[in-house]
């Protein structure tokens, strides 16, 4: 009974997150906003419904197997979404007017490129 | 009556003209500014009146038309192709016998044979394998050649491609080389004429995130390829999805790594050669097979038992060999379709 | 368990329809990469994992990486030839 009480709970939970996360590509307008937000809630959510999949089948050779999904959900996942934002940045040449971002020269050092000053963000 | 409609008449063809009264608000569009001057005009107009031969007028109907009549024809005839293709698969799906019906003639002996002796006689655990890499072995030997083609075929159109714009490919992959943000590349300049602005194509790889996980991760997936493969017999999976498995493993260690290292072992004539190697051993040994079945001859190959690894006959081996020549051939297209080379 | 064949079922058709409406090519291949992941839940509803993994292998993963390659390399050569033009002007 117990473990059935877990297992709902944490299903209802990785539901609540993966609504949040469908929500929030529909919402974000940008390219990177909508990355941020599929990356962060699927992973987690993906991880919360597994879980309660674990829970609710014990220690079997089937849970096992969801260990060895979770485990390869949270290799791929971040992984391609910080591909894709990457793609993203080299890509597109407008990205700059739209948000601020900073880099590294050769020698290691942070610079920061059009970082807008708060008049600025209020004018636009 | 008549003067009525003569009145209208007139004003219909007074509208038409352009002569009639305009009403005040009437905003008069500017005059269009003459394209030619008066003279050439002139000459345009009496060399298209003049007499010529036939062929140089068909030419100039071509280059003027041709192109229009082509689409609308391409057009036509692709309507026509799907409406009678539709047509007959229609009127086929209609006398197809009903769905789940136990009279139907999928229902005969022959599957009563493969699901009853499937076992006995091919050694395989799956019997899905056992028909796909033994009673109908050919089929799937006709899979592979076809494929085998396909990348050949491949191989000669995007080589002759790569040999024709060599140049801007280099240029990408130097701009890819050095680690700075840019706008747009240097030697390849860019002329901007509207407000949009072209994206420009290039990749990376020194990503250091996508290394660390490629280390972690293409182990994992060769030995998935590699399970999926020799338990071919087995379990679920085969030559086919085990061949597709590990040519992802070769494209994630080309992507992270540069393609440079997979073309340390991995080449053109080592991907020739093998297929090649993998058609013939199939060919051969299938052959055999066949031969001495249809001659009830001992063929000699030993089924084992069934459920372990050495078992099967010659599925194993033809189940080896189609996962090589699926993995190189898919890692081929990738390769031939990024970088132009394998 | 009948309903969720019926969704998925449902998924399919509607993907299909979206592949070949849809404006961009980009698109229609993300369309066409999601119907090769719903064929291949609904081969595992119909007992055929066999299909299943080679779908979910190559339908999903090894196709649509291919035709993204294409997409790429038509739109690198769309762009040569638009420098070229522009260069000429």
């Amino acid at each position: 009974m117990l473990r059935i009480i877990i297992a709902a709970l944490l299903m209802l939970a990785g539901l609540f997150v993966l609504g949040v996360a469908t929500i929030g590509i529909f919402r974000f307008s940008t390219m990177l906003n909508r990355i941020h937000i599929a990356a962060k809630c699927d992973t987690l959510g993906a991880l919360l419904v597994l879980s309660s999949l674990i829970v609710l089948s014990g220690m079997t050779i089937f849970s096992l197997k969801l260990l060895l999904v979770i485990i390869f959900l949270w290799l791929s996942n971040p992984v391609s979404s910080h591909l894709v934002a990457r793609a993203e940045v080299k890509t597109n040449p407008d990205l700059n007017k739209i948000c601020d971002f900073m880099r590294f020269d050769e020698q290691g050092n942070l610079i920061k490129l059009n970082i807008k000053t708060d008049d600025e963000v209020s004018a636009s | 009556m008549f003067e009525e409609f003569k009145n209208l008449w007139r004003r219909f063809y007074n509208w038409t003209v352009g002569n009639g009264p305009r009403p005040e608000n009437e905003v008069i569009p500017p005059e269009p500014p003459p394209d030619l001057p008066f003279t050439r005009r002139l000459e345009l107009k009496r060399s298209r009146f003049q007499e010529r031969p036939l062929a140089s007028r068909y030419n100039e109907w071509l280059e003027r038309k041709s192109l229009h009549v082509f689409s609308m024809l391409y057009l036509g005839m692709s309507i026509l192709t799907c409406l009678l293709f539709m047509a007959l698969l229609l009127s086929t799906v209609a006398e197809l016998p009903s769905f789940g019906d136990a009279n139907n003639p999928v229902n005969n002996e022959v599957i009563k044979r493969y699901i009853e002796r499937g076992g006995q006689e091919t050694g395989a655990q799956n019997i899905v394998a056992g028909m796909i890499l033994d009673y109908r072995a050919f089929d799937t030997f006709g899979e592979s050649a076809v494929l085998f083609t396909a990348a050949i075929s491949v191989l000669m159109l995007l080589g002759a491609v790569r040999r024709a714009d060599t140049e801007e490919i280099s240029i990408d992959l130097n701009n890819a080389s050095d680690g700075i943000l840019r706008r747009g590349p240097p030697s390849l300049n860019l002329k901007i004429t509207t407000g949009f602005t072209p994206r420009i194509h290039m990749f990376r790889k020194n990503d250091a995130i996508l290394r660390g996980v490629a280390v972690l991760s293409i182990p994992a997936i060769i030995l998935l390829g590699l399970t999926v493969i020799i338990n071919g017999h087995l379990s679920p999976g085969g030559g086919f999805s085990g061949g597709a498995i590990l040519s992802v493993a070769l494209m994630l260690c080309a992507n992270a790594y540069g393609f440079e290292q997979v073309h340390a072992f991995f080449d053109e004539h080592v991907f020739i050669r093998f297929s090649s190697l993998a058609l013939m051993i199939y060919a051969v040994l299938k052959g055999w097979s066949f031969f001495s079945g249809a001659n009830h001859i001992e063929s000699g190959i030993p089924t084992g038992t069934i459920g372990e690894i050495l078992s099967g006959g010659l599925i194993l081996p033809l189940n080896i060999c189609v996962g090589l020549i699926v993995a190189g051939t898919l890692y081929g297209f990738y390769a031939l379709f990024s970088e132009g080379e394998i | 368990m009948i309903i969720i064949e019926w969704i998925l079922l449902i998924f399919l058709i509607v993907c299909a329809i979206a592949v070949s409406i849809s404006r961009s090519l980009l698109n229609s291949v993300i369309i066409f990469m999601s119907y090769s992941l719903v064929m291949a839940v609904i081969w595992i509803l119909l007992q055929s994992p066999d299909l299943a993994i080679t779908e979910a292998a190559v339908g999903a993963g090894v196709t649509s990486t291919l035709f993204y390659l294409a997409l790429k390399r038509i739109g690198r050569q769309h762009e040569a030839a638009k420098d070229k033009s522009d260069s000429k002007n």
